[in-house]
């Protein structure tokens, strides 16, 4: 059976003001791949991640998730299919951790209490951190926190997850717990695109890289391939300098 | 010395000036309640509005919410008060504690409004795109998500703006009203320089007591709010 295509996205363009931040982005994804997103910082590969799921709104240009054209009105349907994990986490504060992470699924209506806790208190078992059940954040370290938001955006189910540097706040220690976490899911054949700077991770977990410079796509291949026969002047200036 | 206790024995033996003090009193905390109420409700809408995504529906909106807000903050609040008693509710009749109200109302709104705005915008930007992420409408990641994590950043100034209020009201004497301030000077008048004394301080009295309590019960709040912030768990 063929793969579906999870999303296809045409000339995506994002400007801040003046600041042309993605300059036409042409992207396909399918089910099952695991694409890292590289490039020098300022290129716009956290921005691009950022406008698949509209955390920014895209300034022109055309997406389709499933299939659907997203617009300013289906997005937010959308969103349940497409988990976001951030760079800070972004636990919510004032809650603790077993209503961060049954707040999606209670507050759309797509489990019922008893299901939700019990889903929430299965994945806490799962990556070992069952007695924080009622912790607030805050008593949280930053491993605990990512290894949690992950397990959040998991409680949705989604068909897509979003790793935007989910690495970057941690310590050595915790990037580990949560480099393995991501690896499991990777196992499991999740859909997932990430923003890292982990190149041996990157290396490992991908199915393709896809190398964005100054908000541009400019060369995308096999891991393999990307990281020993990069084909640009640029990648291989770059591969030069973070390997 | 001796005059000065005698001063304070004929104050709480004298029932016509406990009665003054104590209506003064109440006349001051009518108008700073109600006014804070006035203040609290108006200044939430204007600091909603204020913070409101910008569109072309609140462009006037959030016009006149600024205008109103540099407006007030701008000018003396003894002013305000003279325009709301001798030019806007300038009625023969009309109730002075009426007028009164409303001017520290529409006073207290506007800085209210800068409370509430300041502590809505303090809340990391992180949790609205959590909210965001997941799905959840722009209602519920308000209610649940900014809302109550603002209210933590907006108490400690709400304190102290609501006992900004109850002081400022002391000049309700300016335009004649029989506040407790007006009371203090009304018993010590008639006598000598040294028969304020005693009336001024006991109304200062009552203003620190008032204030100490309010204090007091916002601490208290506070604490209750700031619960999840602590790094231990319960």
């Amino acid at each position: 059976m063929d793969k579906n295509t999870e999303l296809v996205i045409k000339d995506l363009r994002k400007s801040f003001g003046k600041n042309k931040v993605l300059n036409g982005i042409n992207f396909k994804l399918t089910e099952g791949e695991r694409v890292v997103i590289l490039g020098p910082s300022g290129s716009g590969k956290s921005t691009f991640l950022r406008c698949i799921n509209w955390m920014e709104e895209p300034t022109s240009g055309e997406m389709r998730f499933d299939g659907e054209l997203v617009t300013a009105k289906n997005i937010r349907k959308m969103r349940r299919d497409i988990g976001m994990v951030f760079q800070h986490f972004n636990l919510i504060s004032n809650m603790t951790v077993m209503e961060n992470l049954t707040l999606a699924p209670l507050k759309l209506k797509v489990m019922k209490k008893d299901e939700a806790e019990k889903r929430a208190r299965e994945l806490l078992k799962h990556i070992g951190l069952s007695e924080k059940e009622n912790a607030y954040p805050a008593s949280l370290s930053g491993g605990q926190k990512q290894r949690i938001a992950i397990i959040r955006a998991m409680m949705m189910s989604p068909e897509v997850l979003l790793f935007d540097e989910p690495t970057s706040a941690l310590d050595p220690e915790s990037i580990g717990d949560v480099l393995s976490l991501i690896r499991e899911l990777a196992d499991r054949g999740m859909t997932i695109m990430i923003v890292t700077h982990e190149m041996s991770f990157a290396k490992e977990i991908a199915t393709r890289i896809v190398f964005i410079d100054k908000g541009k796509i400019i060369e995308e291949g096999k891991p393999n391939e990307f990281f020993a026969h990069p084909k640009t002047p640029r990648v291989q200036e770059f591969l030069e300098k973070v390997l | 010395m001796n005059d000065f206790f005698s001063k304070i024995a004929e104050l709480f033996s004298t029932p016509e000036y406990i009665d003054s003090l104590l209506h003064g009193f109440l006349l001051t905390m009518q108008i700073a309640y109600f006014a804070i109420l006035i203040g609290v409700a108006l200044g939430t809408i204007i600091a909603l509005i204020d913070t409101a995504k910008p569109s072309k529906w609140l462009t006037i909106p959030k016009f006149i919410c600024t205008v109103y807000t540099t407006v007030i903050r701008g000018t003396p609040m003894a002013l305000q008060l003279f325009i709301m008693f001798f030019v806007i509710f300038a009625v023969k009749g009309f109730p002075s504690i009426i007028t009164a109200i409303i001017a520290f109302g529409l006073n207290s709104a506007a800085y209210t409004a800068e409370v509430i705005r300041s502590g809505i915008q303090s809340v990391d930007i992180g949790q609205k795109e959590a909210g965001m992420a997941l799905g959840l409408s722009n209602f519920t990641i308000f209610t649940k998500i900014i809302a109550p994590q603002a209210i933590k950043n907006i108490i400690p100034a709400l304190g102290n703006e609501i006992i900004t209020v109850i002081k400022e009201t002391a000049i309700v004497s300016m335009v004649g009203m029989y506040d407790l301030n007006m009371a203090a000077k009304d018993i010590g008048s008639g006598q000598n320089m040294a028969s304020y004394i005693v009336p001024m301080f006991v109304a200062a009295l009552f203003y620190l007591a008032t204030i100490y309590l309010i204090t007091f019960i916002v601490r208290r709040i506070e604490e209750s709010l700031r619960k999840s912030d602590l790094r231990t768990e319960e």
